[in-house]
């Protein structure tokens, strides 16, 4: 009796010192906003620092999150160091957490950042399945769901009005007003390559490879819906279903199944090849594209998140020939000519090489436009932090994300020039046009050409 | 009589601490209990197949795949309550668990291996196959979610009734023929126990438990059923964790359950490893520590504790669900 005394006497004890430190964690003063004190605001994001398995590429993303620290670090910074002191006498503490791509360590790790780390929002979240995984249940703790990472359009249908619009059921059925997007969205983008395709090419034969999940679908309907009363025009094309079975990867496929699958497509009789996948499988459609010689009449289409210069270089390594592929871009380039005395891009790249971060440098040295996206991301929080007021609330901030005009004299210094950041109570899309490009063989590099699209809303 | 005490003091004491847990922890906290919880029930389950009757499966993942997405999908469907897909999530798993075993009758250790992990490999792709009612990778929403405190209150008073269940279950006939099947087949068929019944019957209720688990694991997640979230690296997890519990012992089960469930959030915040790679670092480290030192796992180095301790003073004292030594 007594050994089993002494043992159940030490393990109560032990049992009670844990409990005891994890009430006195748990005890820590609640700020009336969560997140924010006189002299900081603590935000949060997810984003995939590592590879999930099976890998996809997705981690190539990363640079997203080290460029948006790197701008809060030059904000941060005090005036008389070159930065702009904070924000309303506040500095800006990011915490990045790695999900790997993976929605179930996103909402792990979302809860995590909110009821750990009472991060006062959400912001900059990368992925579609990722923040849809955390949608419903940061609306349900009032906490901003803010620029996310992705172009999908369940951001600003879902806002106000809540839409059966959804390949998810009881994701969007209610309203979503604590999630806001940021780029232009995915669906708008393919509309304008639908109305391209009508315009330059005659009888189009569409062979579309898309990602059979609530990313790629998104893009394929948007196709479809640009394509108007030419939707069949899209070879396999499945109207009630929106798919197009050939071209529909899985995530998970491997790099010779997307390569079998761009053989299909061409074996289809496709004329016109439009790609809306992740960059893993992008780079992977090009090189097969490349190593069967296919250069389809009507012109290939990429996605603009796939058409990252350090995508396109590995692209051709692999090699793919993508000279002629048609994308859109709404940020400025480190590497084209236009912007080489840009007072906007002198400044990214004097943030950037602040950081002392070799592998940094040398992503914005080739041109890895996630590095301008992050940097344009973090100057449009900062411009919505400060339009929150001195005391900034969850709701003032809000307030502000839903009526941002980045235009004219606050105009985004990283967006295209002629491109605007804006949104109000019925325009839940900040961003909505495109600039053409076409990948120019020789310079190895996107050159602009057309010109500024409207992906309207 | 005697021996029965220490046994109701032991769990009187953990009763005692669940019961407590939820007001001292923050919300946050209580929602990793939960986790903790719901390892408990798998390992349990995994421990009557993997100790009780001696096979190996690297697969149980696939249980809470299966029992995960019978919850996410009948909530979403019809609404049904979440406590009512749980039960069929059990009732489910327990059948395909028959289906499963009766197969695997014909093999055994590295081919049993061998054939569990297909099925550990193969889970996340069903959902990918047949999207139009698994939602294909982009997951199913069921049509309710439940907060921290209710998920840790269920996830441990299921823990609670299945380990009761398993204790009920092990003490008697059934328990004795499992042990008769892993110690000796060719002894256990010449005393007249039908092995391929109770391999079969083991297989089913291991399946069964980790489809309670996965159920309460899909509610843990918000409610969201996805493929990534029953990927290979769940069946390890579950494999390491019963290594970790040693055979049968309620501690064990929770050192086992807490390793699992506590240690990937533990370790992520590693300095010098960091964030990236502390967990892959620190977990692989552990368990190629708990291999050389414990192999018997937690419940092992209780048991050394027992005949070090018995040494001073004659006396059994740990928790066990019954075990054949001491009948």
């Amino acid at each position: 009796m007594s050994i089993n005394r002494k043992k159940l006497g030490a393990v109560l004890g032990v049992m009670v010192a844990i409990a005891i430190a994890a009430a006195s964690t748990a005890g820590a003063a609640q700020q009336s906003t969560p997140g924010v004190t006189k002299t900081s605001v603590t935000i949060g994001g997810t984003f995939p620092l590592s590879e999930p398995s099976p890998p996809n590429g997705a981690s190539l993303y990363k640079t997203i999150a080290y460029a948006e620290e790197a701008y809060y670090g030059y904000v941060n910074a005090p005036k008389n160091k070159g930065g702009l002191g904070g924000v309303n006498g506040r500095t800006i503490n990011d915490i990045i957490l790695d999900d790997q791509y993976t929605p179930s360590e996103t909402f792990a790790k979302t809860k995590q950042l909110v009821e750990s780390d009472h991060v006062f929002a959400i912001v900059g979240s990368l992925g579609t399945a990722t923040n849809l995984a955390t949608m419903g249940y940061l609306n349900n703790k009032g906490v901003p769901q803010a620029l996310l990472a992705t172009g999908d359009a369940y951001w600003g249908l879902c806002a106000l009005k809540g839409s059966a619009f959804h390949p998810i059921k009881n994701v969007c059925t209610k309203p979503k007003p604590w999630t806001e997007g940021w780029q232009p969205d995915y669906p708008g983008e393919a509309q304008i390559y639908a109305k391209y395709i009508l315009a330059h090419v005659s009888h189009p034969k569409i062979g579309v490879l898309y990602q059979n999940d609530a990313y790629g679908q998104n893009y394929l309907a948007g196709l479809a819906q640009g394509l108007g009363s030419h939707y069949s025009d899209i070879i396999g094309y499945n109207k009630k279903k929106n798919s197009a079975p050939d071209g529909a990867y899985s995530v998970g496929e491997s790099n010779a199944q997307i390569g079998a699958r761009v053989g299909k497509l061409e074996a289809d009789g496709a004329n016109t090849f439009v790609i809306f996948a992740t960059p893993g499988s992008s780079i992977a459609a090009l090189a097969t594209e490349g190593a069967l010689h296919w250069t389809p009449s009507g012109g290939t289409f990429l996605n603009n998140v796939s058409a990252n210069r350090i995508f396109m270089l590995t692209a051709e390594g692999s090699g793919a020939h993508p000279a002629g592929v048609i994308s859109s871009t709404y940020i400025k380039s480190q590497t084209a000519s236009q912007f080489q005395n840009d007072p906007a891009m002198a400044l990214g790249k004097q943030i950037i090489y602040a950081t002392g971060n070799a592998a940094l440098k040398h992503e914005w040295d080739i041109g890895d436009s996630n590095l301008v996206y992050g940097l344009a991301v973090a100057w449009t929080f900062v411009d919505a932090l400060k339009h929150a007021g001195n005391n900034p609330t969850r709701a003032s901030f809000m307030k502000a994300l839903r009526s941002l005009n980045e235009s004219g004299a606050n105009k985004n210094p990283f967006v295209y020039p002629g491109m605007v950041v804006k949104s109000s109570a019925s325009r839940t899309f900040p961003m909505q046009q495109l600039q053409l490009e076409k990948w120019d063989g020789t310079t190895h590099d996107w050159k602009t050409f057309s010109g500024i699209y409207n992906s309207g809303h | 009589m005697r021996r029965h005490a220490p046994r109701l003091g032991s769990l009187a004491v953990v009763a005692a601490v669940l019961i407590v847990l939820p007001f001292v922890l923050s919300s946050y906290h209580t929602y990793l209990a939960a986790e903790v919880g719901i390892f408990f029930i798998a390992i349990l389950g995994l421990n009557i197949l993997t100790g009780y009757t001696g096979q190996i499966s690297i697969g149980h993942g696939a249980f809470m795949a299966i029992g995960g997405y019978t919850t996410a999908v009948m909530s979403r469907d019809h609404h049904t309550n979440l406590l009512v897909t749980m039960l069929f999530a059990f009732a489910f798993s327990f059948v395909v668990g028959v289906l499963f075993g009766l197969p695997a009758l014909r093999l055994s250790g590295v081919y049993l291996a061998l054939a569990t992990f297909a099925l550990a490999l193969s889970v996340q792709y069903v959902p990918l196959q047949w999207s139009t009612y698994l939602g294909g990778s982009g997951g199913v929403q069921s049509s309710t979610t439940e907060g921290n405190v209710w998920l840790y209150g269920v996830s441990w008073a299921t823990a609670a009734t299945l380990f009761a269940v398993a204790w009920l279950l092990l003490r008697g006939r059934v328990g004795r023929a499992f042990r008769a099947v892993r110690d000796s087949e060719i002894a256990a068929v010449a005393s007249g126990v039908e092995i391929g019944i109770y391999k079969t019957l083991a297989f089913a209720i291991s399946a069964a438990f980790c489809g309670a688990a996965g159920s309460l694991y899909v509610m843990w997640l918000n409610g969201f059923a996805q493929p990534q979230e029953f990927a290979v690296g769940l069946s390890l997890s579950l494999l390491v964790g019963a290594a970790v519990a040693g055979l049968g012992s309620l501690w064990g089960i929770l050192a086992g359950a807490a390793f699992i469930g506590l240690l990937p959030q533990v370790s992520a915040s590693v300095p010098v490893i960091g964030n990236q790679h502390g967990l892959d670092v620190v977990y692989g480290v552990l368990v190629v520590l708990v291999m050389l030192v414990l192999p018997e796992g937690f419940a092992g180095l209780l048991g050394r504790l027992r005949v070090f301790t018995q040494g001073l003073n004659r006396e059994s004292t740990a928790v066990k669900l019954p075990e054949s030594s001491s009948q």
